[in-house]
């Protein structure tokens, strides 16, 4: 039994799921859902469908070289069982895990670094530009804040009064 | 076997049917029809074909031909020797030579021609080319013709020839023409060969089987052969002699004694001592024939020592053999095919000096083990009852005593047992794990997971896998201490209301768009009505003073200007303020010449509640009418043109009558193509 990677999207297909396809030159193509096998079909390239996992590599998205993914690869050569070795990969398996999560963290926030300053730039020149739509051009030279106006309120009062 | 396929080659056709059937298959098996019309490819194609096909059929034919032909260096050198003698060695293999240059010459011929059709330009040209091929191959057919039919000569001769096989046993008889050499092979085989009284009835070798102590031998009858020197010989006695000197027989060489052939024991016994060579290595028997005539005991003296002299040359190769020196009696021996005396002991002679040879051979050669089943072992008839048991010193004994026991004790239990002690076959499994070779036996039975997290642990396994995270958790910690250093600066933030301006701004823009949105969408069925006419209401001045109160402006100037410039209010301020300041500068009837109307639009104007419709002379705004005049002066024209029609009771834009609201061959029925999804 084994968790195989599906083409289209790269996520993992576990057993019971999914389709596999062998094409005349005997490639084997495993799909996760039918969505993927679908897409598949319609000959789209996966490097440009935005929800797959090759675009977002290929766009820089996610991290694409790493040594944790060294660790997983798939060996042909069988090895002797051997209990200490097999307690030790598991334990291994799951710190491997937290590291490589840990380091996809890291990726995202370089990447978004500095997006925070844009946005309050960006903010900033928007509501100088268009303060005019919300507060009109007399009240703004009165009031020079970038504030909302005070709602003028009509004085009936004072007209009766008068 | 060599002999059979002599009778298995293919007929050599003669020059011209052999082109005939090529050209025809040609005609029959390509595309036969083409025009000038077509793409040049496909004419070049055409003829490119036809021109490649019958160079493929030629050289299939020629090849078959030349390869079906023996080779005379690759046969048994009898066959070799004999074809040589029958139909010359050069002149064979001359023909056979030429019929591979016309093979050849034909390919190149095709592949010249198949490079001048790729270029072509016309259909005429490409056909032009194709009958120069064609008609070239036929030519080298035709110069080859004569090979052809010295071929075909051969294999027809070569078909009749008798199926000797040369390694098997063999009796081979030859002697003078006419000492009845033919009646003998008649006696002994099925073979039935002609005999008449002249010399060189057989003319060629002639092949019967006779069997001998369950064994089956060949009897090969030769023509008579003269004692002439070696060149001087014809064809027919060149068979013999090739037989003689290839086929390793036993050979019977007959003596007439009698003379009644033609030619005297001294003629005969030359012969002998000329083809004695001939005879090494062969058993050799001297037949004295035709006995009834004239018995051996009777001839002269000068003949008996002639044929004594021949028994010492014929017991020489006896010796030589190995055999008995003492009996001489299978050498030479009397018969007669007439009264068939001594005819089956001469025969046996042979047979059995035959089998002496060949069984010595065998011995001496490898293959013994292929002869064993032929032997038989002796068994020593017992002398007495004593018993002599085979004699086994200690130590074997006891050697063997011991591996008996190891064999014993090894007798493993097999898992078949087990199975069915436990229970048999369906509620048995067995543990594949107990033979594990591992370094602790206590994990022979540990289960290990195959799945972890989403990841196969198989992929992970690896001996050195600790050193490896251990080296990967220093790089991380590392990392996380340079990360420390970084931090973000907060820029400038926006004050919360700040913020709420720009939310404001936002979801004002967004509005516009999405009205832009909903204009451009229906933009093609939605008239253009200027402001004025607005249904919905959106220009109304209170509208206008909330947005503009919104903005934080006093709105009471821009809505007194706005209601002092629309028509209804106007009029009724201006008269109240005429009323009001007296002045006559106002015209009012002036501007109203209809009484009516005006008293109507101040009602209009005070009383919106009531709802009047409008009288049909009035002039509504945008209808494209001047004044209630012209308005006026429309509708008569309107009406005026209709009069006549409804005078002549004609059908008007009135009387419009659908005679059936849902015509049956509009609301039922199928499509002959197509859908019925709306009707």
């Amino acid at each position: 039994m084994r968790l195989e990677k599906c083409w289209f999207c790269s996520s993992t297909v576990y057993p019971g799921h999914g389709i596999q396809f062998v094409r005349n030159d005997a490639k084997i193509f495993r799909f996760c859902r039918s969505k993927c096998h679908k897409n598949f079909k319609m000959k789209r390239n996966p490097r440009k469908v935005k929800w797959t996992k090759a675009y977002r590599r290929v766009h820089g998205k996610d991290m694409t070289q790493d040594a944790t993914f060294e660790f997983e690869r798939k060996r042909n050569r069988p090895e002797r069982y051997d209990r200490h070795v097999a307690e030790e990969t598991l334990k291994a398996i799951k710190k491997i895990d937290k590291v490589r999560v840990d380091r996809e963290a890291r990726h995202h926030e370089k990447r978004m670094k500095g997006k925070k300053a844009q946005v309050q730039k960006e903010a900033a020149k928007e509501l100088e530009q268009s303060i005019h739509m919300v507060k009109a051009p007399a009240v703004l030279q009165k009031e020079p804040s970038l504030t909302l106006p005070k709602v003028y309120q009509k004085q009936t009062e004072d007209r009766m009064v008068e | 076997m060599v002999q059979y396929n002599f009778k298995k080659i293919t007929v050599v056709p003669t020059g011209k049917d052999f082109i005939d059937i090529i050209l025809s298959r040609t005609q029959r098996q390509t595309p036969t029809v083409v025009h000038k019309g077509y793409a040049i490819s496909r004419i070049r194609q055409f003829y490119m074909r036809k021109v490649k096909y019958t160079q493929q059929n030629f050289h299939d034919k020629l090849s078959t031909i030349i390869e079906e032909f023996p080779r005379l260096d690759d046969i048994h050198p009898f066959y070799g020797d004999l074809l040589h003698v029958l139909y010359n060695k050069d002149h064979y293999k001359l023909a056979l030579g030429q019929i591979n240059t016309a093979r050849n010459l034909i390919g190149k011929i095709a592949k010249d021609y198949v490079k001048l059709l790729k270029y072509g330009d016309s259909l005429y040209r490409c056909k032009s080319l194709k009958v120069a091929a064609l008609g070239r191959m036929c030519t080298v057919i035709k110069r080859v013709g004569p090979s052809l039919a010295y071929l075909e000569q051969i294999r027809q001769h070569m078909a009749r020839l008798p199926s000797i096989d040369p390694n098997t046993r063999t009796i081979l008889i030859c002697g003078y023409p006419n000492v009845g050499k033919s009646s003998f092979i008649n006696k002994i085989t099925r073979a039935d060969v002609d005999v008449q009284p002249y010399a060189f009835t057989t003319k060629s070798l002639f092949v019967g089987h006779t069997d001998y102590k369950y064994l089956r031998y060949q009897v090969i009858d030769t023509p008579g052969i003269l004692d002439r020197p070696f060149e001087d010989r014809n064809i027919i006695e060149m068979c013999s002699i090739t037989a003689l000197a290839h086929l390793r027989a036993s050979v019977l060489f007959f003596l007439d004694i009698s003379g009644s052939c033609g030619y005297s024991v001294a003629q005969q016994a030359a012969l002998f001592h000329s083809i004695k060579s001939l005879f090494m290595n062969k058993p050799l028997i001297i037949v004295c024939n035709k006995t009834d005539l004239q018995a051996l005991e009777g001839i002269s003296e000068d003949d008996m020592k002639l044929v004594m002299e021949m028994k010492a040359e014929a017991m020489k190769t006896l010796i030589g053999q190995g055999g008995e020196p003492t009996n001489d009696e299978g050498v030479l021996l009397t018969m007669s095919t007439l009264t068939e005396e001594g005819v089956i002991a001469v025969k046996n002679a042979a047979c059995e000096r035959l089998l002496d040879q060949r069984v010595e051979l065998k011995m001496k050669s490898k293959k013994l083990n292929d002869c064993l089943n032929r032997f038989h072992v002796a068994m020593p008839k017992p002398r007495d009852q004593k018993e002599r048991p085979p004699c086994i010193p200690e130590a074997v004994l006891e050697a063997k005593a011991k591996k008996a026991e190891q064999a014993a004790e090894k007798q493993k239990k097999l898992e078949r047992d087990l199975e069915n002690e436990n229970g048999g076959a369906g509620v048995y499994s067995a543990s594949l794990r107990k033979h594990y070779i591992l370094a602790n036996d206590e994990w022979k039975e540990d289960i290990m997971p195959e799945i972890l997290d989403g990841h196969n642990v198989y992929d992970f396994v690896d001996p050195d896998i600790l050193q490896r995270l251990e080296e990967l958790e220093r790089e991380e910690g590392m990392h996380q201490e340079h990360e420390a250093d970084d931090f973000e600066m907060d820029g400038a933030e926006l004050t919360p209301e700040e913020q709420e301006a720009l939310a404001e701004i936002r979801k004002k823009k967004r509005l516009i768009v999405q009205q832009h949105r909903i204009k451009k969408s229906t933009a093609e069925s939605r008239p253009t009505v200027p402001r004025k006419f607005d249904k919905d209401k959106q220009f109304t001045s209170e509208r206008m003073g909330r947005q503009l109160s919104t903005l934080g402006l006093d709105p009471t100037l821009a809505i007194n200007r706005a209601r002092s410039k629309s028509r209804g209010r106007k009029r009724e301020r201006s008269i109240d303020k005429g009323n009001q300041n007296g002045t006559d500068d106002m015209d009012v009837d002036g501007d109203q010449p209809n009484k009516k109307l005006r008293l109507r639009s101040r009602s209009l104007s005070r009383s919106r509640s009531r709802s009047k419709s409008r009288p049909p002379y009035e002039v509504v705004p945008g209808e494209g009418l001047k004044d209630s005049a012209q308005k006026k002066k429309a509708i008569k024209l309107a009406e005026k043109s209709h009069n006549k029609r409804n005078k002549d009771a004609r059908k008007g834009e009135a009387d419009r009558v659908i005679p059936t609201l849902r015509p049956k061959h509009l609301f039922s029925g199928k499509r002959s193509t197509g859908k019925t999804d709306r009707r």
